[in-house]
């Protein structure tokens, strides 16, 4: 592995894991609004 | 004279006459964690059915200590202890005057304190510890109230006293980020507790002595919530001055980027404060517009948050990469996962983040009819509040102590710390996730234990309510080990140095831009945005107020 793409992949977790925490956040948001959708 | 080299290494170590002062606030937060937390333990054991408080004592009692002891006194006695070590720490030793204010703040605090405990105690004040009108408390109690807002403006003053004094001393420079941290906090603190002062001298405190006999209840509610909502990040900010400045100490790295931790700091005094709103969403009396517009503004917290969550994991990612991870997730494995001081707070962090999902989920305007004053909210808030913040303060207690008294933390505290951790998580996750499934299936927060008459669906949330008895015992072990702990460090560890972590900026970092600090533009802004989303809302209030209620005493 060349030194360049070493250092291009340094925060590849940080991208993912920030991501997670973005998806995790939109699908409890969307299962709350089905709930609310289907009861008010 | 002292050369820079030796004030620099005076600064190493909060000084002694420092460190009682921090103490004398750390004492308190843990006799209020013990008697709150009890009282907790009561809680969930009478909403599980199964139990009757004895000697006629009310549960709404044990609740206002509760909510009083845990919400507002352990978290305000905590952070005004830390944030005088940090900043003596920090930006150097308090001059004496300095440190007299905070002594005068803190006994103007307890006698607050005392004053509205022993209200309590009486059964003349079960009015839980946001202090709702009509529910109407002895005069005492809300004078009492207002002794701790006073007395803490007075240690907050302390603190700011301090900082002006650095500024002074080192023109041009950006001050040290923690002292930098600290004072937004204050100032944050000091803008929003206005609004409880002015709630409780004005309106409550008259209105309980009898010298008016009406409130307008409308109105008190909505100075509380400008309050409220501020209050919850004030309990939030000093555990993210622990995650950006003193983890990445611990865990031997570097502080991702001073500037990004400044202006999430920045952020969050902006979009904490014009908010308040969003716990009264389904108020009648408040125009749907202005409700709206501060949902707008409390959505924009999303940023300085993703900011920080970018920010730790950042910070992680580089120091675990240092010491040899590869792959996605290698640097995961590599951090110091046997070190409670980063361990413990990192369990919180991890708690944020269903809790900040929740937190979307409360303030999304018509969704909030969803959970509005059921049981889900309070397992919202014992994650950010009762973890997050909680575990943080663990943390940092677990070196903040010992550095304070002259002690260290040995192996097999460190293992206890580490256990107390994982049993809070594990209480925690049953008692909240139960708090969260039966609040969505309606059950109310706040209410002693009922079986409705009989009714189907409450019959239903009696299963969850057991649960939340189950996790609630374990959290309560979890409270005994942690005092365990703590009193191990203040009275028998052994006598030794601990250090007061304090991160490095990273070297890639950019240089830290001036206009970051520069509170003349941050002030004004804050203010502007506070004028523009409440101005117009108050003066409705006002104008069409509802009718003044008498007070109640339902308890
Ligand atoms: C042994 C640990 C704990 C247990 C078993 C526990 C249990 C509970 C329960 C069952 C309630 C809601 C009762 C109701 O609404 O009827 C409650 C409310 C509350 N808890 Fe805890 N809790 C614990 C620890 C904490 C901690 C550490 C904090 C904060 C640092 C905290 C802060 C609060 C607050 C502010 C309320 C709101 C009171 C109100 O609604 O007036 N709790 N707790
Ligand atoms: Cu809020």
């Amino acid at each position: 592995m060349s030194k360049k793409s070493e250092k291009d992949s340094d925060l590849k977790g940080t991208l993912y894991s920030v991501g997670f925490v973005g998806l995790f956040i939109l699908i409890s948001w969307f299962m709350a609004f089905y709930l609310f959708v289907d009861r008010f | 004279m002292t050369t820079i080299k030796e004030k620099a290494k005076d600064l190493i170590k909060v000084d002694r006459r420092d460190s009682k002062l921090a103490l004398a606030h750390i004492y308190v937060a843990f006799i209020a964690l013990f008697i709150g937390g009890l009282c907790g333990l009561l809680q969930v054991l009478v909403r599980s059915g199964k139990f009757t408080l004895p000697w006629g004592i009310g549960y709404y009692q044990i609740l206002t200590i509760h909510g009083v002891l845990l919400g507002l006194i352990l978290t305000t006695y905590f952070i005004l202890g830390f944030q005088i070590a940090a900043m003596s720490r920090t930006s150097g030793t308090f001059t004496n005057k300095q440190r007299l204010i905070g002594w005068i703040g803190f006994w103007v605090m307890t006698a607050g304190t005392v004053a509205a405990s022993i209200m309590v105690l009486l059964n003349e004040a079960s009015v839980l510890y946001t202090f709702y009108a009509p529910l109407q408390a002895h005069w005492i109690f809300y004078v009492g109230m207002a002794l701790v807002v006073v007395g803490s403006w007075i240690t907050g003053i302390a603190q700011i006293m301090k900082y002006v004094e650095w500024r002074k001393v080192n023109p041009g420079q950006p001050s040290p980020l923690l002292s930098f941290m600290v004072i937004v906090n204050m100032a944050m603190w000091l803008i929003c507790s206005l609004g409880v002062a002015v709630e409780v001298v004005f309106q409550l405190i008259p209105w309980s002595l009898g010298w008016v006999d009406k409130v307008d209840v409308l109105l008190s509610r909505t100075l509380f919530w400008y309050f409220g909502h501020p209050l919850v990040y004030f309990w939030l900010l000093p555990a993210y001055m622990v995650w950006y400045v003193i983890i990445p100490k611990i865990i031997g790295g570097k502080i991702f980027s001073d500037a990004l931790a400044r202006l999430s700091f920045m952020l969050f005094l902006l979009f904490s404060i014009p908010v308040g709103f969003h716990h009264q969403l389904t108020e009648p009396g408040i125009d749907s517009f202005w409700k709206f517009l501060q949902v707008i503004l409390t959505m924009m917290v999303v940023i300085p948050s993703l900011l920080t969550a970018f920010s730790m994991f950042a910070s992680f990612e580089l120091r675990g990469r240092q010491l040899g991870g590869k792959g996605l997730y290698g640097w995961f494995k590599k951090l110091p996962w046997k070190d409670a001081r980063f361990t413990v707070p990192f369990i919180g962090m991890a708690a944020f983040i269903p809790a900040g999902a929740g937190g979307i989920i409360n303030a999304s305007y018509q969704m909030n009819q969803l959970i509005h004053n059921t049981i889900w909210v309070t397992g919202h808030f014992h994650l950010t509040l009762a973890t997050t913040v909680v575990l943080t303060f663990f943390g940092a207690a677990y070196w903040l102590i010992p550095h304070l008294t002259g002690r260290v933390l040995t192996k097999q505290m460190n293992k206890l710390a580490i256990i107390q951790a994982i049993i809070w998580s594990v209480g925690m996750t049953i008692m909240s996730g139960a708090m969260h499934i039966v609040g969505l299936m309606g059950a109310p927060r706040r209410s002693d234990f009922s079986t409705y008459g009989g009714a189907q669906q409450a019959t239903e949330w009696i299963p969850y309510q057991v649960a939340q008895a189950v996790g609630g015992t374990i959290l309560f072990v979890g409270i005994i080990l942690v005092l365990y702990i703590v009193a191990n460090l203040l009275w028998f560890a052994p006598k030794g140095e601990t250090e007061f972590p304090i991160g490095e900026v990273s070297e890639h970092a950019e240089k830290t831009p001036m206009w970051l600090e520069n509170w003349k533009i941050w002030l004004t802004i804050c203010i502007a945005l506070i004028l523009f989303a409440y101005t117009v809302p108050i003066i409705d209030i006002i104008q069409n107020a509802p009718p003044g209620s008498k007070g109640y005493k339902l308890w």
